[in-house]
């Protein structure tokens, strides 16, 4: 994924051990991470540059006609970071664990669909003494299908799908401990903790809430999905409709994303 | 007579009583099953590939503008249609009406599909021959 800016990359793996269960393991990385506030990579990726399990329970799933059908999937999951993201207001954070929890719910038909979400992620602390805070984020999501009629293939031939894709997110402030020393030299070298004392007072928490970081923002575009022979091929690009950064990071125009997958559809042993 | 050559009469004769006692083959021989849900050509190739693993399944075809799967079977197969149904439920989609082809026997109002071990109700059974026969008929969601 491409911000004016910045740029990730990352990887999933998912399996499907029965009907309505799946369980996928995804790393993201930043290749370059700009100022923008991070926010999730995607619905069922993280943002920041960590190791996420998700479990994803299809709870409701009912095929009510001939390529039609409605699911709602409640997602859960953890994460640790694997690299402490670098700012551009000062040293990297302290790496804390993330839980996340989000639900979906759609509707499929074979000429329309339609699917909305929303999911919350939170930082915690490995134990009482770390203070930093990475960004929790709180993620909305709609997305309107269309196969037009002369995409319509029927198998085996490539299937497309257009979407309309439409995201609103919360990102709060990140803040960092104004005690717990690290090992990262502040800008300049010297003292962290008389860097701290400069940029900002510590509240009566002990940490220094970081004013730029986090904010909000509506992001809408085109997408779309085409899958052939079990790979399936996914891009677009959502334009910034609305934000409102916490502070004075430079505004999030666009976001591009270009994805690929492999479905490894062997299916289950040969039996009776 | 050489006794090389009364043995060979001899399992030759077995072998004709092994064929004469063997009842004839009953068995399905092409499925046309109507499935709900089915949406994209990942959902074709993943439920194709799965109902192609099925003991005794020669060809499968998916069609996602009919919702259907027509599955063609080897002869001398075991296939059972409720292997079939679970293993669609299996994959997350839900099987509905059938048309069936298959090799079997009248037994009242029902049409046994022998060597399966599933009976399917037929309605009017007058004049119904009592040998195997191969019909074919639109199947209810539920057997037996």
């Amino acid at each position: 994924m491409w911000r004016l800016g910045s740029a990730m990359t990352g990887s999933k793996f998912s399996y499907g051990w029965k009907q309505n269960l799946q369980f996928s393991v995804s790393t993201t990385f930043h290749l370059n991470p700009g100022e923008h506030p991070v926010g999730r990579f995607a619905a069922t990726m993280p943002g920041n540059p960590e190791v996420e399990g998700l479990l994803a329970w299809r709870f409701v799933h009912k095929s009510t006609g001939i390529a039609t059908r409605n699911e709602c999937t409640l997602f859960v999951g953890g994460s640790a970071l694997t690299q402490q993201p670098l700012r551009a207001d000062g040293p990297p954070l302290d790496r804390q664990p993330g839980l996340y929890g989000a639900l979906a719910a759609g509707h499929i038909s074979r000429t329309y669909s339609v699917w909305t979400g929303a999911g919350f992620q939170h930082y915690g602390a490995w134990n009482s003494h770390e203070l930093d805070h990475q960004s929790d984020t709180f993620l909305t999501s709609l997305a309107l299908g269309w196969r037009p009629p002369f995409l319509a293939h029927d198998y085996p031939k490539p299937d497309f799908r257009l979407f309309w894709e439409t995201t609103g997110e919360r990102i709060g402030h990140a803040w960092r401990s104004a005690t717990e020393p690290v090992t990262t030299p502040p800008p300049g070298g010297g003292h962290y903790q008389d860097w701290v004392a400069q940029q900002s007072t510590p509240n009566s928490s002990g940490v220094v809430v970081l004013p730029n970081s986090g904010g909000s923002g509506v992001y809408s575009g085109p997408t779309f999905l085409c899958t052939y022979r079990g790979v399936a091929f996914q891009a677009g690009v959502l334009f910034r409709v609305w934000d409102q950064p916490n502070g004075t990071q430079p505004a999030d125009r666009f976001r591009a994303m270009v994805g690929f997958s492999y479905f490894f559809l062997g299916g289950r042993r040969r039996g009776k | 007579m050489s006794f090389y050559a009364r043995g060979v009469l001899v399992s030759v004769a077995l072998a004709g009583l092994l064929i004469a006692v063997q009842p004839v083959q009953a068995e399905y021989l092409r499925i046309q099953l109507k499935v709900y849900g089915l949406d994209c050509e990942l959902c074709a190739r993943g439920v194709g590939f799965s109902v192609q693993r099925l003991d005794g399944v020669k060809s499968v075809d998916v069609s996602l503008k009919k919702g259907m799967l027509d599955i063609v079977l080897k002869r001398g197969n075991t296939f059972k249609m409720s292997a079939l149904r679970k293993r669609i439920r299996e994959n997350g989609f839900r099987p509905m009406e059938t048309t069936v082809t298959a090799v079997g026997q009248y037994n009242g109002s029902r049409f046994e599909v022998l060597g399966s071990g599933e009976s399917y109700e037929i309605g009017n059974t007058d004049s119904k021959p009592s040998n195997p026969v191969e019909i074919t008929f639109d199947a209810p969601q539920s057997l037996n």
